[in-house]
């Protein structure tokens, strides 16, 4: 085993890490959208909606998400909202945070530890290859990694399709799913601000269900091979250590349609204990 | 016979000198022996085709412009702008951090993150930079989001809403001039010289005054009329970011000459190369010998 020289701290001075009028989707707040919900009992990943889905609670359905409830939401575990944290192992910082994003207080924390020529994991220009879905794709296909097939459009879609913003203010964390003309034409509108920006599509397969899947330096709470299995390899091509993986399963096929931000307020029981026994040193990387 | 894709999007084409810039582009690579295609966002799959990728339209490592240059960098396919010039480029504290760490001569600037944006923070601000200040949003192009600020008040509330775009902002010394210098670099070494002359009306080279967009004016300098410091010292900060195409906007104020930025996919179209004519020439040559 490795010794593994943990540097563990939190900066006050950095604890504004989300962007104002960040629009992170409620991962978990509304039941399935897919069509076949039967699929729900062969795996323990939480379904999740595209944004803009109707919100139905999901009590009958345990294995999907709730809502965090607020009070926990704030300090659970020492994990802090809107903090971020430094691992250090053998030479290399890596960075733990909420929210990666570009021009956010943890993005520019990484880069100036790369101006500084200081070894940190993920660096980045690989954030912005996560965050942005052809790349991301792109990317992950040539790591391995079974990817949705992708292609950018300006107004025409096969239906039914996953759709992505692809612009300045889009987030991955807002996708759509579409299975009619009025409402592709109606999210299309919403996405491109009028037309005057591209977006990603993703053909859906007859049957798919989407979900979505935490990754902790490449670790799963969940004992579902398929997930866990991708969640590793996405951890040895992004090395992003708090990422969230959204799937497309089809039949037997799982496949990756992006990587989006995971806020710790979010998380379940599981991962925060996860998360926190790396942060703590339980957990060796 | 090789392939040149040039990238481009609707707001390319919707601009008529943009438009005559690209044509003649397309038809110096095809004398040059080069096939051309144009390649449109929805055409992306195409990238790993060509041989060589000049983009033309506005970079930014969000939009689409940058999945074409990470397409190419994924398929070994040389190209204009490259995506660490983008990376580095689109934002400011990051272009500026290049050309600090570089010694590069720059107006006093200090990146302000927003859990220090303090009263105190601002009052020293403008103690050690002098008033007024010019503070900029990263992403800022084409002076969009970047404002002059003389008092505490007013820095408040063009920061506030800077600070909802990005979690730092840039804070710089005031350096007056009715003109800036334009220095286009390819690969180190010089590509062009233009004047762009501020209108009155504003301090930006382009701006809304009295709801009218008003732009600066530009004139293509021949190099034996530039101070040779202005050209060094685009060149030396072209180096400090890449080895792609930039242009370097410089000011010459009293002789002293202070980097204002460094640009990829600087603006060829409105007059820039006329002194210049084998840019293309040479922007088509360099993508096939890299």
């Amino acid at each position: 085993m490795c010794p593994v020289s943990v540097d563990f701290c939190v900066d006050s001075r950095l604890a504004d890490a989300g962007r104002a009028g960040y629009p992170m989707s409620p991962r978990g707040s509304y039941t399935a959208h897919a069509k076949d919900a039967s699929r729900v009992s062969d795996s323990e990943l939480p379904r999740v909606p595209a944004t803009g889905s109707e919100p139905e609670l999901c009590d009958d359905v345990p294995s999907l998400r709730k809502t965090p409830v607020k009070a926990n939401a704030k300090r659970e575990q020492n994990i802090i909202k809107d903090s971020h944290y430094c691992i250090r192992r053998n030479d290399a910082c890596h960075i733990i945070s909420e929210n990666y994003s570009y021009k956010t207080e943890t993005y520019y924390t990484i880069l100036n530890y790369e101006l500084e020529g200081k070894k940190v994991r993920p660096s980045s220009h690989v954030i912005l290859d996560a965050y942005v879905v052809p790349i991301c794709l792109e990317r992950a296909k040539q790591g391995g990694i079974p990817v949705c097939e992708w292609g950018i459009s300006q107004g025409y879609v096969p239906l039914p399709a996953l759709l992505y913003g692809l612009n300045y203010f889009a987030t991955t964390s807002d996708f759509f799913e579409v299975h009619d003309n009025e409402k592709a034409k109606e999210v299309i509108k919403h996405i491109t601000n009028i037309g005057k920006y591209p977006f990603c599509y993703q053909k859906l397969g007859e049957g798919a269900t989407i979900y979505s899947c935490v990754g902790i330096f490449g670790k799963t709470a969940t004992s579902w091979s398929p997930a866990a299995g991708i969640a590793e390899k996405v951890y040895e091509c992004f090395r992003i250590p708090l990422i969230t993986m959204v799937l497309v399963k089809t039949g037997e096929q799982l496949l990756l349609s992006s990587l989006a931000p995971t806020r710790y307020s979010q998380l379940t029981g599981d991962e925060r204990s996860l998360l926190a026994a790396y942060l703590s040193n339980q957990e060796f990387l | 016979m090789s392939q040149l894709g040039i990238f481009v999007d609707r707001k390319t084409l919707s601009n008529s000198e943009q438009l005559n810039a690209l044509i003649h582009c397309r038809d110096i690579a095809e004398g040059m022996g080069h096939h051309v295609d144009f390649i449109f966002p929805v055409d992306i799959h195409k990238i790993p085709k060509m041989d060589a990728l000049f983009i033309r339209a506005r970079t930014d490592p969000l939009n689409v412009t940058y999945v074409a240059a990470r397409m190419a960098e994924f398929h070994g396919i040389p190209v204009i702008d490259d995506p660490r010039s983008i990376r580095i480029c689109s934002d400011k504290v990051n272009m500026y951090s290049h050309l600090i760490k570089k010694n590069i001569s720059l107006p006093k600037t200090v990146f302000l993150s927003k859990t220090r944006l303090t009263v105190e923070e601002v009052t020293h601000l403008f103690d050690e930079l002098g008033s007024p200040l010019i503070v900029k949003e990263p992403s800022t192009s084409f002076s969009l989001r970047v404002e002059k600020v003389s008092d505490i008040a007013e820095f408040f509330r063009v920061a506030r809403r800077f600070i909802k775009l990005s979690d730092w902002i840039v804070v710089q010394q005031y350096i007056e001039s009715r003109y800036d210098w334009r220095v286009g670099v390819l690969g180190g070494n010089l590509l062009y010289v233009c004047k762009y002359t501020i209108p009155s009306d504003t301090f930006k080279i382009q701006a809304s005054v009295n709801g009218h967009l008003v732009y600066c004016g530009v004139e293509s300098v021949s190099p034996d009329k530039v101070p040779p410091h202005v050209i060094d010292l685009g060149i030396d900060a072209a180096n400090a970011i890449g080895r792609g195409l930039y242009g370097v906007d410089i000011k010459n104020n009293n002789g002293d000459a202070y980097v204002i930025e460094v640009n990829d996919n600087p603006s060829i179209e409105s007059g820039e190369d006329d002194c210049y004519p084998r840019v293309f020439e040479q922007i088509v040559s360099y993508l096939f010998t890299t």
